[in-house]
């Protein structure tokens, strides 16, 4: 099958023949239909974090199963499913504890060391990226990396779900679970931004403040539910959130009630510690590089302000994601704007471009 | 009436006479029983917070009514009651929505600039240090600074919950909200983390790991319910700590003010922990927490006054002690008189007392 190979940071990925192994007792075999370009692959191509090479990256797809391995009983051939990247043992203290997105057990998950692989080029090893893989033709998963779904939703919108929708809206609903009335604040209109502006229109906010340095992206904000938008190019974005949030309050006491990082940068993570009230909630979503550490103010610790990490949107997918199907159809998430472009496998690499450029929310790759 | 008065920092403070009002509508006049002497005064006298001067200073107390202003109703003369920093109006944002710690509005609780103040000397004002000033013979307070207790309660060991059981316990049972069964870590085993210590045990934690420099500190921990203590002076508590649990604690919580400590709170969590920084770190300092971490949804949380409610948990707090189930008596190392403050100070810093209680006669 057709696969897009990462052989190493700064390098474009690689178009190549690689080969795909059988499902064995709890695996399954499915049809890739269409995979989001998602920012946290960029992140690897560019060498943020590292990842053992050769590996097929991708981790946001829907697609239709085409073999069940013996012992999966949750899917047949023909259904259609979202992938995950939170594929979860079950059985772990984090599985039972309703953290399934934490489970610390994942080895249980894929083949053992030694098996042969699920993916192969010329008889050596092609490494599975977040045990999905899901820039190529097919996909070999363990049957907890997938969710049946009706087949009347759309498979490029399921798609978004898989990763950037689940994690933007869930860090909203699950992690930060806003009240109705909040006052929001989101850092970054990229994919995971928008699902996050989503999120809270749909936990009913009455203030969302959208922030970005592109005016284009503040007005795909403006039209998926944020109140308000700053220019950060040439705004202080802390001051103007604290001036429309509690206008007429000292900068010690003004602010949000909560605030989303959905870049990956320090500096905006610890913009979205400063601008929040006191008592109020920073919820980090994006991938902050190794290595980097994020500075607080010690003394904002004593007015009972919080920073928190959230992995994943703190899903328990196989319940928030057909949450999120309804909702779509319902007409109360947007997904169809969130798509910028779509595409082939072969412009994988013009996506990564595009989206370092800020041209695209997302684009996704179509499969025949 | 004497007070110890704060006229800069690095200085000593010094025990002069001065003068103190009667009480107006809202307010009451207290008789000083006990008053605690607790780590962030010396904040302050060290200069690492900035407060004008002069002032007096102490937050920590429990005392008996003398008289009440013309609107106050909680309250009548002889009523044994404890003071508490978290001075709360009763009607702006967070007092109304559970959390009166908070009060955005505390200048309703105070005389309005210009009027008499409630403290001074020789006709010039000395400044009341969180709206309470407990290093003196009397206080002049609101009446929302006060919450009524039992009479068979010991005044000295009702001082302490004024601020620090109450501080550390309630950043336990309030802020953080462990439940049963949950692995903890208390950085710092002075009055506040001793109290967190107990908090914890009183919650149900499987495991209570108290982190400190001084081996006596650690073997009173364990007398209040550590189950586990790291000795920091000689080993990595992160490593020491992520041994112990297989990778980290639930809870981990912060009673010193500093930097270090923050970091190594956030670092010694599980994923999904949450750390709870109760300590007044220096004004100026960044906590600088590993970004990568959040990705496995750790969490930094700061903690204010336990987040009490405090006419609800104290009484909470004094029958858990009349019960014996939170240990007070073992929390005072020494009593003295006002006279005594700048000693106590000393033996704070030097790390020879969880704390001093200072009688007044």
């Amino acid at each position: 099958m057709k696969a897009a190979v990462f052989y190493g940071p700064k390098q474009p990925l690689v178009i190549e023949d690689v080969e795909i192994d059988q499902p064995r007792d709890r695996e399954v075999l499915v049809r890739t239909v269409a995979s989001g370009v998602c920012h946290s692959d960029l992140h690897f191509v560019d060498g943020y974090y590292t990842f053992p090479v050769p590996a097929v990256l991708g981790h946001e797809a829907a697609g239709i199963v085409e073999e069940v391995g013996k012992a999966v009983d949750y899917l047949k051939p023909g259904d259609h499913v979202i992938a995950c990247l939170s594929v979860f043992c079950g059985y772990c203290d984090d599985c039972m504890s309703g953290h399934l997105n934490r489970c610390t057990n994942r080895a249980a998950t894929q083949r053992r060391k030694g098996d042969k692989p699920r993916l192969s080029i010329k008889g050596q090893l092609m490494r599975q990226f977040a045990d999905l893989s899901t820039y190529a033709e097919k996909m070999l998963v363990h049957e907890n990396a997938l969710v049946k779904i009706g087949n009347d939703m759309p498979l490029d919108r399921a798609a978004l779900i898989g990763c950037g929708v689940t994690t933007g809206v869930g860090a909203v609903l699950n992690t930060a679970r806003i009240e109705p009335g909040s006052t929001v604040a989101v850092f970054g209109c990229g994919g995971v931004g928008l699902a996050a502006i989503q999120g809270a229109r749909i936990a009913g906010a009455r203030m969302i403040i959208a922030v970005d340095q592109f005016e284009s992206k503040l007005a795909l904000a403006k039209r998926l539910g944020a109140t308000h938008t700053i220019d950060a190019s040439h705004t202080d974005a802390v001051k103007a959130i604290r001036e429309l949030a509690s206008p007429g309050q000292s900068s010690d006491r003004g602010g949000v009630d909560y605030a989303f990082e959905a870049v990956g940068l320090k500096k905006l993570a610890e913009e979205s510690f400063e601008c929040i009230k006191p008592g109020g909630t920073a919820t980090i979503i994006g991938m902050i590089p190794v290595g980097q550490k994020v500075e607080l103010d010690g003394t904002k610790f004593l007015t009972e302000r919080k920073i928190q990490g959230t992995n994943m949107g703190s899903n328990r997918f196989r319940v928030d994601m057909l949450r999120y199907i309804d909702f779509y159809q319902q007409g109360r998430l947007n997904l169809d704007d969130m798509i910028t472009r779509r595409g082939k496998l072969e412009d994988v690499n013009e996506a990564f471009r595009a989206m370092k450029a800020g041209e695209v929310a997302r684009t996704v790759l179509m499969f025949d | 009436m004497k007070a110890a008065v704060f006229h800069g920092p690095g200085q000593p403070l010094s025990i002069e006479e001065i003068q103190i009002d009667e009480p107006r509508e809202h307010e009451v006049l207290v008789r000083t029983v006990a008053t605690g002497v607790c780590h962030s005064d010396l904040h302050f006298v060290e200069g690492l917070w900035p407060h004008p001067t002069p002032a007096v200073l102490g937050h920590e107390a429990a005392g008996i009514v003398e008289r009440v202003g013309s609107e106050v109703t909680y309250l009548k003369a002889g009523d044994h009651v404890i003071s508490c920093p978290s001075v709360f109006c009763g009607r702006c944002k967070e007092c109304i929505t559970g959390h009166p710690y908070r009060c955005n509005n505390r200048p309703a609780i105070r005389r309005a600039k210009g009027d008499k103040p409630r403290l001074s000397k020789n006709g010039a004002m000395i400044r009341q240090f969180s709206d309470l000033s407990t290093y003196a013979e009397k206080m002049l307070l609101h009446e929302n600074a006060l919450v009524k207790i039992r009479d068979d309660m010991p005044l000295d060991r009702a001082a302490l919950i004024g601020c620090g059981v109450t501080t550390g316990v309630g950043a336990a049972l309030n802020t953080a909200r462990i439940e049963p069964g949950s692995t903890v870590a208390v950085f710092g085993a002075g009055g506040i983390g001793l109290s967190a210590i107990q908090g914890a045990r009183i919650a149900g934690a499987a495991m209570i790991i108290a982190v400190d420099m001084f081996e006596h500190k650690l073997a009173t921990a364990k007398r209040f319910g550590a189950t586990h203590t790291v000795d920091a002076s000689s080993s990595d508590p992160v490593k020491a700590i992520q041994d112990l649990t297989d990778g980290g604690v639930d809870y981990s919580f912060e009673a010193i003010g500093l930097k270090k400590a923050a970091e190594q709170c956030f670092d010694a969590l599980a994923p999904g922990g949450t750390a709870t920084v109760i300590g007044m770190i220096p004004v100026g300092q960044k906590v600088e927490i590993d970004g990568p971490k959040l990705l496995t949804e750790r969490r930094i949380q700061g903690s204010l006054m336990g987040s009490n409610r405090f006419r609800i948990d104290m009484p909470r707090y004094i029958d858990f002690y009349l019960q014996g189930r939170l240990n007070l008596d073992d929390m005072i190392s020494r009593r003295g008189k006002l006279e005594d403050v700048n000693e106590a100070f000393r033996a704070m810093k030097a790390g020879e007392v969880s704390r001093t209680v200072l009688m007044f006669d």
